[in-house]
């Protein structure tokens, strides 16, 4: 059955055991991996690194978001056109909201907007973060995939990954302010330091990009098919994902310049940062998360379900 | 238990799919990749399967013996091209569009497709037997489908291609014209709005079913006996659609995997015998021509269905 332990991964388990005797003890908690092609949210032991439960989704859920009040970690059902509402401690489903093509979603850093991507349908929706009440749609082509937000929440900044674009919307007058050429295939994007950084995963870098026009000041190599990217919680370190390359390289955030490079095999898509200081990724095409400890580089494996995407760690669950 | 497969569509994917994509300059297209990736190790999967039992059935027990089996070359490549290769990736990516647009526009106006488990709520959490419902459903507008296209001259003559091989095997499920797939394809997606699609946690049941619908052509003398003959459709059943009397209009089992639908709607023959299969109105090019020369003479065939008014088996009606 699938959710009993494997020999390999109880040998895993046991060598790990080992070496973890004497580093610091794993985090405690629950962590939260969407299983996209499987219509399901694995729900894992953080301790035991193993899966525990399945969360039924409906039919092809990706992302996810703890809403502003920490009470509901809010799944997106892609295909199944809605948002569900987990208790983020059990992963009991509190309720559903039908919601057009929700594939990436984020809430303001002001609580104010929740803006949900719709990747297949080329749209970008803004809701009232309050009462999900859908307040505009964005109409963009094509292919909105990531998004960020500028610090004091004025701006939300999509990738549109069919046009190589970055589009910025002005939240304040509902508008698009620019939409721009960024690179080839953008997918995620961050805000550091007033500038923000696109992935560019039809090359192997990252674009530098000016929030107030649009324009792109440089390119840092990363690697073949950058994704993904990630401030560490201290903010020092950014964490790049590069899919066609199968690394996880880590940036200087200040610099910008390469600390180091761990070979993640396996589509290396979402992350979330355990207390411990080790990452959680998702592979996306080998049906695992990865534990990296960035100190050591060493990487531990946890089977999941079909094609886990979207990522989120619970370390005070019970 | 899907995980040999998973991670052997996840091994296509990270070492051929997307280096070749990223080269090609098509990242945009990575996801669609991976669900072409599972669909095709799916599909190469179930072919196998299908030659392991029906091979021998056919040995075993042979409804007719052919002096040469030249005929049933082509059926082999319709198979390929129809569960691992080419057909799968065209809904995969070209139809991706039209779905997209087709979604887009619906839900700008407020149709947002429903599911099975959002129209029946008890439904939610009872992911099998929402699987069996989407199976019945489905399989009744295959029936309807598959009934309509005998009764339109111009449908018939690109249907007409399945049925025009004399020499049939469990290779035949797969022989239709590419312009009848098309259309097959549209009839799924209208049924997909207003229903929705099912949820794909169980791709070995899939399997299965594609499996009963390969069986049901195999030049074997096998049928279910009373009771099964009822439950599903058998060798037996789906041959008395195959036979001469059943090309063109008035046929008779015209059911995929349930033979309810042909027992509800009158149209069931649950006679015993085992008939030779054909279709006599059909041009010889139909029958024993390669891939090629048969997709263009059912284009030709349609051409001239639509050129006369006249019913196209008229001749044959007598
Ligand atoms: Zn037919
Ligand atoms: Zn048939």
């Amino acid at each position: 059955m699938r959710l009993s332990l494997r020999p390999r991964l109880l040998l895993l388990l046991t060598l790990g055991a080992g070496l973890l005797g004497a580093g610091p003890a794993a985090a405690a908690g629950i962590a939260f991996a969407i299983d996209s092609a499987a219509a399901s949210i694995s729900v894992v032991d953080m301790a035991r690194q193993m899966e525990i439960r399945r969360i039924p989704a409906l039919r092809e859920p990706h992302h996810l978001v703890l809403s502003p009040d920490g009470k509901d970690l809010i799944v997106g059902d892609t295909v199944g056109n809605q948002l569900l509402f987990l208790d983020p401690a059990t992963g009991d489903i509190k309720r559903r909201l039908t919601v057009a093509d929700p594939y990436q979603l984020g809430f303001s850093p002001d609580r104010k907007w929740l803006v949900v991507n719709g990747l297949a349908r080329n749209q970008v929706d803004v809701y009232d973060a309050a009462t999900y009440k859908l307040v505009k749609r964005f109409p963009l082509s094509s292919m909105p995939s990531h998004l960020v937000y500028s610090p004091d929440s004025a701006m939300v900044y999509v990738t549109l990954q069919g046009t190589d674009r970055l589009a910025a919307i002005d939240l304040n007058t509902l508008s698009v302010r620019w939409n721009q050429v960024v690179g080839k295939t953008p997918a995620g994007v961050l805000w550091n330091n007033g500038k923000l950084l696109v992935a560019a995963m039809g090359t192997d870098s990252l674009s530098v990009v000016e929030p107030a026009d649009g324009r792109v000041l440089g390119r840092i190599v990363t690697g073949k098919g950058a994704h993904n990217l990630f401030h560490s919680p201290d903010k020092q370190i950014i964490y790049v994902n590069n899919r066609v390359a199968g690394t996880v390289v880590a940036l200087d955030a200040a610099t910008l310049k390469p600390l180091r490079t761990y070979a993640v095999p396996g589509g290396p898509d979402d992350m979330d940062f355990a207390p411990d200081g080790r990452i959680w990724i998702t592979l996306r095409f080998a049906e695992k998360l990865a534990v990296l400890d960035p100190a050591t580089g060493a990487i531990q494996t946890i089977d999941v379900g079909r094609s886990p995407h979207g990522i989120w760690l619970n370390p005070k669950a019970p | 238990m899907f995980a040999p497969f998973d991670l052997a569509a996840g091994w296509v994917q990270e070492h051929l799919l997307l280096p070749l994509l990223y080269q090609l300059g098509w990242m945009r297209w990575e996801d669609l990749a991976f669900g072409w990736a599972l669909f095709a190790v799916y599909g190469a999967f179930q072919v196998a399967i299908t030659f392991a039992v029906c091979m021998p059935l056919e040995h075993w027990r042979p409804v007719e013996r052919w002096p040469d089996a030249k005929a049933v070359t082509v059926d082999v490549l319709y198979t390929v091209i129809s569960r691992v290769g080419i057909l799968p990736l065209l809904t995969f990516v070209a139809f991706y569009q039209i779905q997209v647009a087709l979604n887009g526009y619906l839900t700008d106006h407020g149709w947002v497709p429903p599911t099975l488990e959002l129209l029946f709520p008890s439904l939610i959490g009872q992911q099998m037997l929402t699987f069996v419902l989407y199976v019945m459903i489905l399989d009744l507008s295959e029936y309807w489908r598959h009934r309509l296209s005998h009764m339109f001259g111009w449908w018939y003559a690109l249907h007409s291609l399945h049925h025009a091989q004399r020499q049939m095997t469990f290779w035949s499920d797969d022989r239709n014209h590419l312009l009848d797939e098309v259309i097959g394809f549209l009839w799924f997606t209208a049924v997909a709005l207003l229903i929705g699609i099912p949820p794909m946690q169980f791709p070995l049941l899939v399997l299965l079913l594609r499996f009963l619908e390969s069986l049901s052509h195999a030049n074997v003398r096998l049928s279910f006996g009373w009771l099964g003959e009822r439950l599903l459709i058998s060798p037996r059943f789906h041959r008395a659609h195959h036979g001469v009397r059943g090309a063109g209009r008035g046929s008779r089992n015209y059911g995929g995997v349930l033979p309810w639908w042909d027992r509800l709607f009158r149209t069931a023959d649950f006679s015993p015998d085992y008939v030779p299969t054909g279709d006599p109105s059909a041009p010889e090019a139909l029958a024993t021509g390669g891939y090629l020369m048969q997709q263009r003479a059912g284009i030709g065939r349609m051409a001239r269905a639509l050129g006369k008014p006249a019913r196209p088996d008229a001749k044959r009606s007598a």
